[in-house]
């Protein structure tokens, strides 16, 4: 524990734990609405902005906010009125925003040592604007998920019957997308441009496959989150590697392993549920007939 | 005599109260007033009857005059005009890609038409805000395998009424169950809904709109892969839920024959002559011309 009397240390777990456990909530909902490359994609286009922000002598990080937040209503825009096409908008974007972002940084040789840290995340590089806008972003996503987490339900699920039951999808969503933007930027120099998805992606994929319910499916991904930035942190410092590769490298394992723990499971339970199984199958499943008396009580449904 | 007496008394002591509640209930303005007294009426027929009676003009729940609307250059529903009636029970017919689907999402307001007018009623017979439940034909997060046990599934139908935030209640799981009961899934309750076969997932569905509770049910083929007899159940689960509790259903069907029996209304939509689709509205075997009040 020797690690936590550092006080970059001390503010890396700290930041870090923050985005894990917002990301993560983030990753399952990105997952669900078939965005998972969204994050990968914001975090590209923000890196220009950072890069002009530098070129410009401007705070680097609000400029990287704000394309950010431009980018998410471009792609909110752009997904609704191409709803098939969205890999596609999505692609081209991301290699408008990571070419011009190295053609930026190219103009400037003195901002390439930072800009490694950009893209491979670095522990060093949370200062204490970072830590502040990460506070700040964890706070609002926080809020976002526990006020809305019923609308968010609805219209993860299906957008069309969440419009019709009433909901202000338009908003949901472009709300949603503004949070990606903000939380993917404040996720940036912890774990870097390229592996940002993997703190949104990988959580949510393993809770998703493994979790009995929605609500399961969030706090899966919010332990493993925080279970592999933790250990990837540690990792990192103990074997002096860069912090966001190890985080990414803890993720995808604790992903193959839960993957290969639930396959086993399943295996096991074959063989004890077999007679169990047959007979739930056989059950009635059937919209019973309210006319017919017997066959209403017989799955269950009150008298009439 | 002394029970006349004192059922004249009686009689005196209800005219009071009545006296007292008519003058509460115009203090309160006229508007409560009206849905006071159609919420009091038992059945849809009556509070229909009821309805007009006190002058609540909003019979209609849909309109749709004369709508037009395509997806790319061309127009695939033309002259469209539709009216669809408080308490009714209502199929929409027609042979494929005759543009059902389209029809009821733009009587939705998913899908705004090129010009004509699409009106959905505001509020439901009982003053209060419209409640929509929209099963549609296919749901992509099915195939995904969202992550949600089916009566938590079912339970977010209840979302739909008060607050985001409100206290599920006693009542509210109350509602699920009936629902997952009324189309025999409630032992599959603690299943994922990624696990049910595809027959399964259009029943939960149901189950998730009638615990929504709502004025008007648009269903969008939903006996699709269901045997005879869930078929049959479920259209007197509709019936009922028109005649009792004084919704309305709107639902595209293949199966009229099987239907009909059930019906209030069929509106059909056929090919023009030069190739678009139109809309027929006909009348089921009920022998009411106009839609039945």
């Amino acid at each position: 524990m020797e690690m936590l009397h550092y006080d970059f240390m001390q503010r890396a777990f700290f930041a870090g734990a923050l985005i894990a456990l917002i990301a993560s909530v983030l990753g399952v909902y990105l997952l669900l609405r078939r965005q998972a490359l969204m994050a990968d994609m914001l975090s590209h286009v923000s890196l220009a902005g950072i890069a002009a922000g530098a070129l410009l002598h401007w705070n680097p990080t609000a400029t990287g906010f704000a394309v950010a937040l431009a980018g998410s209503v471009a792609v909110e825009w752009v997904r609704r009125t191409y709803k098939t096409y969205s890999e596609i908008s999505i692609a081209i974007i991301m290699i408008g925003g990571l070419s011009s972002a190295a053609i930026l940084m190219s103009r400037s040789n003195a901002l390439n040592k930072s800009f490694s840290s950009y893209l491979f995340g670095s522990v060093v590089a949370v200062n204490r604007t970072e830590l502040i806008l990460m506070a700040a972003a964890a706070a609002v996503g926080a809020v976002f998920f526990l006020l809305l987490r019923r609308p968010l339900y609805q219209v993860t699920f299906d957008e069309d019957t969440a419009k019709t039951a009433g909901l202000p999808v338009k908003w949901l969503s472009m709300g949603f997308s503004v949070l990606t933007g903000m939380i993917v930027l404040a996720a940036m120099p912890i774990v870097g441009v390229l592996l940002v998805s993997s703190l949104i992606v990988l959580p949510a994929s393993l809770a998703i496959r493994i979790a009995p319910s929605f609500a399961a499916a969030v706090w899966i991904a919010m332990t493993v989150a925080l279970g592999g930035v933790f250990t990837g942190l540690t990792a990192s410092y103990a074997f002096s590697m860069p912090p966001g590769a190890s985080i990414a490298m803890t993720l995808l394992l604790i992903l193959l392993a839960g993957i290969g723990a639930q396959k086993g499971f399943v295996k096991l339970g074959k063989r004890i549920h077999r007679t169990r199984d047959r007979s739930e199958k056989e059950s009635p499943a059937r919209i019973p007939r309210l006319s017919n008396k017997y066959s209403y009580m017989q799955s269950g449904g009150e008298e009439k | 005599m002394r029970t006349a007496e004192s059922a004249f008394v009686r009689l005196f002591i209800k005219c009071k109260i009545y006296e007292y509640m008519e003058r509460i209930l115009d203090g309160l303005g006229g508007r409560l007033r009206k849905s006071a007294i159609v919420t009091g009426a038992h059945t849809v027929r009556s509070r229909l009857r009821m309805m007009r009676k006190v002058g609540v003009k909003q019979v209609q729940l849909a309109t749709m005059r004369e709508v037009m609307f395509g997806y790319a250059d061309v127009p695939c529903l033309e002259d469209v005009t539709v009216d669809i009636r408080f308490g009714e029970f209502v199929a929409v017919t027609g042979p494929n890609g005759a543009a059902k689907t389209t029809l009821l999402k733009l009587m939705l307001g998913l899908l705004k038409p090129w010009s004509g007018e699409v009106r959905l009623a505001a509020k439901g017979t009982d003053g209060r805000k419209l409640v929509v439940g929209y099963v549609p034909q296919q749901i992509a997060a099915f195939n995904s395998g969202f992550p949600s046990k089916v009566l938590e599934f079912v339970l977010s139908g209840r979302f739909a009424q008060g607050s985001w935030l409100r206290r599920l209640r006693a009542e509210d799981r109350e509602q699920a169950e009936r629902a997952l009961r009324q189309v025999g899934m409630w032992e599959w309750r603690n299943r994922r809904i990624g696990e049910l076969s595809g027959g399964q997932k259009q029943r939960i569905c149901i189950a998730r709109v009638l615990a929504m509770e709502p004025d008007l049910l648009v269903l969008d083929e939903p006996t699709t892969g269901m045997d005879r007899d869930s078929r049959l159940g479920f259209y007197e689960l509709m019936s009922r839920q028109v005649r009792e509790h004084g919704r309305t259903v709107v639902m595209v069907t293949h199966g009229l024959a099987e239907a009909a029996p059930y019906l209030d209304r069929v509106i059909e939509l056929r090919r023009k002559e030069d190739g678009g689709w139109k809309c027929c509205t006909t009348t089921s075997c009920k022998g009411h011309f106009s839609p039945a009040l």
